[in-house]
């Protein structure tokens, strides 16, 4: 299928800047110029290169999902942005502030790769602080911390001393101190991870909820449907590089669509030679399936069917995965770092 | 206002963890040991009971410093509890702030809680006219505990927990003898003596915190003491905690 004019899905090559959306820098929620994050090993002086010279921009109110294999450099961005490690080079902006300014994570909620909170607390004392050290008053403090943990079922044993909490309970908590001050702006680094399906759909109608409330979201995860449900636009990360930054309709979109012609065919029929290339057919008994390459191809199919007798049982759309895109978005960076360091 | 904050949540985290009821328990007990021992002090049973009561504030304040203190934001580190913090609206530098005055708010209640109890058991022995110097001497300790907490803080934000257990012991003994070594210096050849001159000169001057002979006579030290003394900590903290932040400021939490 042909792209769409306008796409902004782009495959980014070294150095090259991209732009997530077209805003100016006052409605950016986030703004990044080569942000560069390289560890040096204390013993050997050896760098190791956690996030390569990324360039990015994240109109406020959206979702952006952040993708990429172990080690791609997901976790390392958003420590970036949350103040946690420095930037060996390049600069970010949270709504125009510099991450250098401790001032710019007063719109930010960050929810960490597997939360962990001070166990002698219980759920609303740990809530109150965090409140509290996003800048709310003591009695709005006390309030919300209230109203948050009930939002995320942990209200019913606000004393309960977080060392007696579950994972999943952690987690929900962790959400809830993130969203305590009612930021603009929600990091979350795996927000599913650790959660059963139950806990997975609330913390999935906690982003959406926040979304609709005009809340921007960047988030990292590895549960690719979640992904596609709440994300308005997706990027991919490998070896700490931009790999592919676009809308999630336009990634699959871009895609190779595929179509499954079941039907009932002759066991003599055979495929036209020019066809051999881009359609498969396999026999089942007495039926068989085509599958086409290109679904532009689908009349042609079905008349070269319907004229040699053939019963149509279905046809069916195969839209590719954002599983498949990411494996092949990631793996085009990961051979073109290879050659490079050959 | 959010070091306060911050001061809040560590002093909380010193009180509920157990080993400052465990030091409390074991200063009363000090305590009670120089109550059987008076009967052999020849005489000197207010002067053995004050100075175990404020040599038991100092070394429970000091093993609590260093069981808590050291291991105070090296905990966070290693649980990644300071995560949570440091994604919110608040510089490093007021964090390490708000740990130290946490810490120093838990060893001042502890010095408290120890200094009532010499009081007391002074004043049900009969004994009279020691308050204020009991008080005073407290104050004393205390302010020596807080100079140690900081000098724990800074080592705290450089370095693993034990490490930072062993350079607050060095810190606190060179201090505690801070006057001996400049005075053994002028007796070694250098480098030696410049060494430890320096050492001297960089160590806190814990000496100067020093109440327990004259408290031991109900004694009190006078109004410019207590100031200088008072000035000297807030300074020598300030210092260890600029330091502190200095490190902390371009710590990466991996």
């Amino acid at each position: 299928m042909p792209r769409s004019a306008g796409s902004r899905s782009e495959r980014p090559r070294n150095g090259q800047r991209l732009r997530l959306t077209g805003g100016e820098p006052g409605e950016l929620a986030i703004r990044a110029l080569g942000l560069r994050k390289a560890y040096r090993s204390n013993w050997t002086l050896r760098e190791t290169v956690g996030l390569e010279s990324l360039d990015l921009e994240l109109k406020r109110g959206q979702v952006l999902g952040y993708l990429g294999p172990n080690g791609a450099g997901k976790t390392t961005t958003l420590k970036l942005l949350a103040g946690l490690i420095k930037p060996t080079s390049g600069q970010a902006w949270l709504f125009g502030d510099s991450i250098e300014d401790p001032s710019s994570r007063r719109h930010l909620g960050f929810l960490p790769e597997q939360p962990y909170f001070y166990d002698y607390l219980n759920g609303l004392e740990y809530l109150r602080l965090a409140g509290q050290l996003s800048g709310l008053p003591g009695h709005e403090s006390h309030e919300q911390a209230r109203h948050w943990l009930g939002r995320v079922g942990l209200g019913s044993r606000p004393g309960l001393r977080l060392r007696k909490y579950s994972k999943g309970m952690l987690q929900r908590l962790g959400l809830a101190a993130a969203l305590v001050h009612r930021p603009r702006l929600l990091i979350l680094d795996e927000p599913m991870s650790g959660l059963d399906p139950f806990g997975r759909r609330d913390v999935r109608d906690l982003i959406l909820e926040q979304k609709a409330a005009g809340v921007t979201v960047l988030f990292s995860s590895h549960i690719l449907p979640d992904v596609e449900l709440l994300c308005d636009r997706v990027a991919m990360l490998s070896g700490g590089r931009l790999a592919r930054l676009a809308s999630v309709d336009q990634l699959l979109l871009d895609a190779a669509h595929r179509v499954e012609i079941a039907c009932r065919v002759s066991p003599r029929a055979e495929l036209p030679g020019a066809w051999r290339e881009s359609v498969k057919l396999v026999r089942r008994g007495r039926g068989a399936s085509l599958v086409l390459g290109d679904e532009d191809m689908v009349g042609d199919v079905l008349t070269w069917l319907l004229r040699g007798g053939a019963q149509i049982t279905s046809v069916t759309p195969q839209r590719a995965s954002l599983e498949a895109l990411l494996l092949s978005a990631t793996e085009g960076v990961s051979s073109e770092t290879e050659r490079r360091s050959a | 206002m959010k070091a306060l904050w911050i001061a809040h949540n560590t002093y909380r985290e010193a009180t509920r963890d157990r080993v400052l009821p465990g030091m409390v328990g074991a200063g009363v007990a000090i305590l009670l040991v120089a109550q059987l021992a008076t009967p052999l002090a020849l005489g000197e049973g207010v002067r053995l009971t004050v100075d175990f009561g404020l040599s038991a504030i100092s070394i429970v304040g000091l093993l609590t410093v260093l069981l808590i203190g050291t291991n105070m934001v090296g905990k966070e580190l290693e649980r990644r509890t300071i995560y949570n913090l440091l994604s919110r609206p608040i510089s490093r530098s007021a964090y390490l702030v708000g740990k130290w005055i946490g810490l120093a708010a838990a060893l001042w209640s502890v010095a408290a809680i120890l200094g009532g109890a010499l009081w007391l058991s002074l004043v049900l022995r009969g004994v009279q006219g020691h308050g204020a110097a009991v008080m005073q001497a407290t104050y004393f300790a205390a302010l020596e505990l807080s100079v140690v907490t900081a000098v724990a803080v800074m080592f705290s934000s450089l370095s693993t927990p034990v490490l930072s257990a062993l350079y607050t012991l060095g810190v606190y003994v060179v201090g505690q003898w801070s006057y001996d070594l400049r005075g053994l210096s002028e007796k070694v050849a250098p480098p030696l003596s410049t060494l430890m001159r320096w050492a001297a000169d960089l160590a806190p001057n814990l000496p100067l915190f020093n109440m327990r002979t004259l408290a031991a006579q109900a004694q009190t030290a006078d109004l410019a003491h207590t100031a200088i003394a008072t000035a000297y900590a807030l300074v020598y903290s300030g210092c260890m905690l600029c330091l502190a932040a200095a490190a902390f400021e371009s710590k990466d939490f991996k």
